[in-house]
């Protein structure tokens, strides 16, 4: 077996601690470099930040823990954001293994910024049926989620004054790691419903929201950590995305270093394999 | 039996396929009450749909357990989670934390299901690196055209990539708002036609997959 070949059969244990370590070091001794701000993050950010005081912003946080890393960065960016603004925040969750997180991502940033539950904000928790929720809150948000995540009637919030339907929320911001996700908060909430979205979701599905985004379906795209890390630069907290975008710089540059060396070695057993076919005939 | 089995719910599916599908064009009042009575049932069988796949879940796992099949051991231990956690839920009354204290349901949510599927999530950056070694190779123009793509996009993804080479923030966003939207659109366009017509089928019966293969 020539070098080239015993180079890409290499043991996969080599490979999974090169990405250790790429991962581990800069989040020891972290670089800071700095993070150009895009406009698919701009436009959720900028509508945001123009909405008057007392606006109704609602927050989807569809996603589960196997999330978390990604899309937690987010949620909290926007919901730092957004209470700064004092607009009205209604929370909900349309994964119900995400209830306890979302639970806790509302809380503590409420709690951060000094708001009330019922007053300032509400966590409505989750309802069954999918997709089938944004349609049913989107003809009556009372006979969809009757109760808010603690039990309390969610009919005479303060919180929740004069908003009867989806047509009440002035700006929605789905959080999704999949189905559910911003795709069915497009289809059956601001198609038939027509108020503004934008949309967060996971480094691999940013790429297939595009064409909504482009179409000006969404507003705005937070994609992945880096998306994250850009809503953090611009709220000027930089917290848990920023920390984190060292690591993944290293761990990009670490598989396309690997990607090339592949190469190489693949085009150098090639040419060798070539040069032995012609030699034998 | 037939008619029971068979039409009925073949009408059924056509009249509110027919009716939901034109309720959309309609905004009367009466319509518009219509949806609302439609979504909240839609809620309740999705609630039905979840009692359902958790006892077919359990069925499965139980006749694994029954017959001593290959890793019967791990459904005795998703049998010891699922009871568990649906007991502790049941004591909790559902909530993972209560006035801001967390609930015994809550820990368990907290310390295990978060840490277990984020580890599941984070493992994946070792398995994308290992495969991409091993398969990401230049073997032919279009997967040459494929890899410099990649390698431009992972490189603007990052600031480092960025302070490496400025001009791939500008090139990845233009990869991902013109070459990836465009295709992007044109599967979507692809993938509406195949439901509507998939759709029509449904409701006029053609197909009746979704019927199930029982005995008439």
């Amino acid at each position: 077996m020539t070098f080239a070949e015993r180079m890409l059969r290499i043991d996969r244990r080599i490979i999974f601690l090169v990405i250790g370590l790429c991962t581990l070091f800069p989040l020891l001794f972290p670089v800071g470099l700095p993070i150009r701000i895009s406009s698919e993050v701009r436009g959720v950010f900028d509508y945001i930040d123009n909405l008057p005081e007392g606006s109704v912003f609602l927050l989807s946080l569809d996603f589960d823990p196997a999330s978390k890393p990604e899309l937690y960065p987010q949620a909290i960016a926007i919901l730092r954001h957004a209470f700064h603004k004092n607009v009205r925040v209604i929370a909900m969750t349309l994964w119900v293994s995400g209830t306890g997180l979302a639970d806790s991502i509302v809380s503590q940033t409420a709690k951060e910024a000094g708001k009330e539950n019922g007053k300032d904000y509400v966590f409505l928790g989750w309802s069954p049926g999918g997709s089938a929720v944004i349609l049913n809150m989107g003809q009556d948000l009372y006979t969809a989620f009757p109760a808010d995540y603690g039990g309390k009637a969610t009919k005479g919030m303060p919180v929740l004054a004069g908003v009867q339907n989806l047509r009440d929320v002035t700006y929605a911001v789905s959080l999704g790691a999949g189905n559910p996700g911003v795709e069915a908060w497009y289809v059956f909430g601001k198609d038939k419903y027509k108020f503004e979205l934008g949309g967060g979701c996971t480094g691999v599905m940013a790429p297939g929201l595009y064409p909504l985004l482009r179409s000006g379906q969404i507003n705005g795209l937070i994609g992945g950590l880096r998306g994250a890390a850009e809503y953090e630069t611009l709220i000027g907290q930089k917290g848990k995305a920023v920390a984190g975008m060292d690591a993944q710089s290293a761990t990009h540059l670490a598989i396309i270093v690997l990607v090339a060396i592949c190469n190489v070695f693949y085009f150098t057993m090639r040419r060798q394999q070539r040069r032995q076919e012609r030699m034998g005939s | 039996m037939i008619a029971l089995r068979r039409q009925l719910p073949l009408l059924i599916t056509m009249v509110t396929g027919l009716v939901m599908a034109g309720q959309y064009y309609v905004p009367h009042p009466a319509s518009e009450q219509l949806l609302t009575t439609v979504t909240k049932w839609l809620q309740i069988i999705g609630g039905f749909a979840l009692v359902l796949g958790i006892t077919s879940l359990f069925h499965v796992h139980a006749a694994k357990i029954r017959r001593k099949e290959a890793g019967w051991g791990y459904s005795l231990m998703l049998y010891a989670g699922m009871l568990g956690t649906i007991v502790v839920g049941l004591w909790n009354g559902g909530k993972e934390s209560i006035d801001g204290a967390m609930t015994s349901f809550g820990w368990v949510y907290s310390y295990t299901l978060v840490p277990l599927q984020g580890t599941m999530f984070a493992i994946l950056a070792f398995f994308i690196a290992s495969a991409a070694y091993r398969s990401f190779r230049a073997r032919s123009r279009e997967a040459a055209v494929l890899l410099i793509a990649a390698v431009i996009v992972m490189m603007g993804r990052v600031p480092l990539g960025e302070y490496l080479l400025p001009i791939s923030g500008d090139l990845s966003s233009w990869i991902l708002n013109v070459l990836n939207a465009s295709v992007r659109r044109a599967i979507l366009i692809g993938v509406s036609l195949g439901a509507v017509a998939l759709s029509f089928k449904i409701i006029f019966g053609v197909e009746r997959s979704y019927l199930g293969g029982g005995k008439e």
